[in-house]
């Protein structure tokens, strides 16, 4: 079973540190440590977390149309980057919903990166061959010949200062540097998907894999798998393909403007030429989609998880994309004070529910009460993530 | 007095004693569920039926269905277990025990798996 699973080149490391190893997209890769997720979520917000998501798709674009090629293919403007800056954005199919969502890095003049979703390579991949075709462009699939780390959290910034040399360590949201470590060239980019202000990727030869994972464990960052990565994400309200992109519970193409942080991934930036997807996506502009992705708190006892159905007033206005339990804890930053736990996630809902609004989620056949809420964190006063738990609906 | 603890393939455990019998689930079970966030369980006077649901037991990723070892009327629920899951995995045969149902037939007891029969299945 395993040998048709692919390995990133850190597996080693996973299986050293006696990690559960599953399936993820055709990868074996660790959900979690014998840390536990519950723990790995909580040692990422109070000091720091260790992500391999080598598993990602890298693509290097580079040659004389690079820019008017990232203008068409990907829904944020590329033309906004500068050297030393990067940009979420996404894949629109023509109907205006997501093929998948990305990050596009421009770390310099001569290309640019854009990292996917590990589970959607292979399309994206043919869905960039096909659109280059008209342009003078390369698009090159370095996957395999790098690797890619997460290093998120409070003691994140110190880490990478003390490890990387050759350039400041970024200091603002999706700030990127090239960077050294050991002789290997590192693109470090200030960025991330787990709501921590302090948060950094890495992208390096994988050669170098294995001496950067044990320098940063050595350095106190605490390996954390993908179930806690989805916990995280979660709690901050970030979404996730396959639940807040692609097909709600119900079978509907989610459009990409469901999504509030569509508007981060999307420019329609005067005189820019027709993109793929764009006409789609400016009629979702004039007409806002029905139903948008919103986050909720749960404030009786149960899991709400995605696919259950979400009633206001007793009435169905929609179903939960994605639901956990998430660990937080009591005071950011002082383990002393313990953690608690708390039920949330992100639900596809009437776009005219209210922040406030009292909500039911039927949960096996019973409904568990909740409130939809503005965010479950926020990072307004870092180095901390700090989680919204009171009663107040903002 | 004899604690024999005997066992469901569906990693649940069973302790009989004066017509009480102790419901939980195995060590094994709970390390495979990995951390647990939540125990959904019935009510006192709730019937259970051997071998159908009782409740359910979550982890973080999912949510995996509890079976009856046996029948009868609940009368107890463990309540203290929502302040502290992690008694699960240090006590899971003791402080860890999810239910007490007051049996319609104690001879289910003896269709259940010994430990030894249980921990064989677990390696298949």
């Amino acid at each position: 079973m395993t040998q048709t699973l692919k390995t990133t080149p850190l597996i080693s490391r996973h299986q050293a540190a006696n990690a559960r190893l599953v399936d993820f997209s055709g990868w074996l890769m660790p959900v979690q440590y014998p840390t536990g997720i519950i723990r790995e979520h909580l040692n990422t917000r109070l000091t720091g977390g260790l992500f391999d998501v080598s598993h990602m798709g890298r693509f290097l674009i580079s040659g004389p149309d690079k820019l008017a090629f990232c203008r068409y293919a990907l829904t944020n403007d590329a033309a906004l980057l500068v050297p030393g800056q990067s940009q979420y954005t996404l894949l629109a199919a023509d109907d205006g919903t997501a093929i998948d969502d990305a990050y596009l890095y421009c770390p310099s003049e001569t290309e640019y990166l854009l990292v996917v979703n590990a589970g959607n390579l292979r399309k994206d991949w043919q869905h960039l061959k096909n659109l280059s075709a008209p342009f003078d462009v390369t698009v090159t699939d370095i996957s395999s010949k790098t690797v890619m780390l997460a290093v998120q959290g409070p003691a994140s910034a110190q880490v990478i200062a003390d490890l990387l040399t050759g350039a400041s360590v970024p200091a603002k949201r999706n700030e990127v540097a090239r960077m050294s470590y050991r002789g290997h060239t590192v693109q470090v980019s200030r960025t991330g998907y787990t709501g921590e202000p302090v948060a950094f990727e890495v992208i390096f030869p994988a050669e170098a894999a294995d001496e950067f994972w044990d320098a940063c464990v050595r350095l106190g960052m605490a390996p954390v798998g993908l179930g806690a990565r989805d916990t995280l994400r979660l709690e901050a309200g970030l979404p996730l393909y396959g639940h807040e992109f692609g097909d709600a519970p119900d079978g509907t193409p989610i459009p990409i403007f469901a999504s509030p942080l569509a508007r981060f991934g999307v420019k329609m930036t005067p005189g820019r030429p027709d993109f793929f997807g764009g006409k789609a996506l400016a009629d979702q502009v004039a007409s806002p989609p029905a139903r948008v992705i919103r986050a909720f708190r749960v404030t009786g006892k149960g899991i709400p998880r995605a696919g259950c159905e979400v009633f206001h007033q007793d009435k169905s206005i929609g179903w939960v994309t994605s639901g956990t339990m998430v660990p937080y804890w009591k005071t950011p930053g002082v383990d002393a004070d313990g953690h608690a736990t708390r039920a949330l996630g992100l639900a596809w809902i009437n776009r005219s529910a209210a922040i406030g609004d009292e909500l039911a989620f039927n949960v096996r056949g019973k409904l568990i009460p909740g409130t939809l809420v503005k965010a479950n964190l926020n990072n307004r006063r870092p180095p901390y993530a700090m989680p919204v738990v009171s009663d107040s609906p903002s | 007095m004899s604690t024999q603890v005997k066992m469901l393939k569906s990693h649940e455990w069973a302790k009989l004693e004066d017509g009480i019998a102790t419901i939980g689930i195995t060590p094994y079970a709970v390390e495979q569920l990995g951390d647990i966030v939540f125990v959904e369980m019935p009510d006192i006077d709730d019937t259970v039926t051997k071998e159908q649901q009782f409740g359910e037991i979550e982890s973080v990723k999912a949510a995996s269905e509890l079976f009856a070892p046996m029948s009868g009327k609940i009368v107890a629920v463990n309540d203290d277990l929502e302040d502290d899951y992690n008694v699960l995995g240090r006590d899971a045969f003791g402080a860890g025990w999810l239910i007490k149902v007051e049996v319609s037939d104690p001879a289910e007891f003896d269709a259940l798996l010994s430990e030894d029969d249980y921990k064989a299945t677990c390696t298949d």
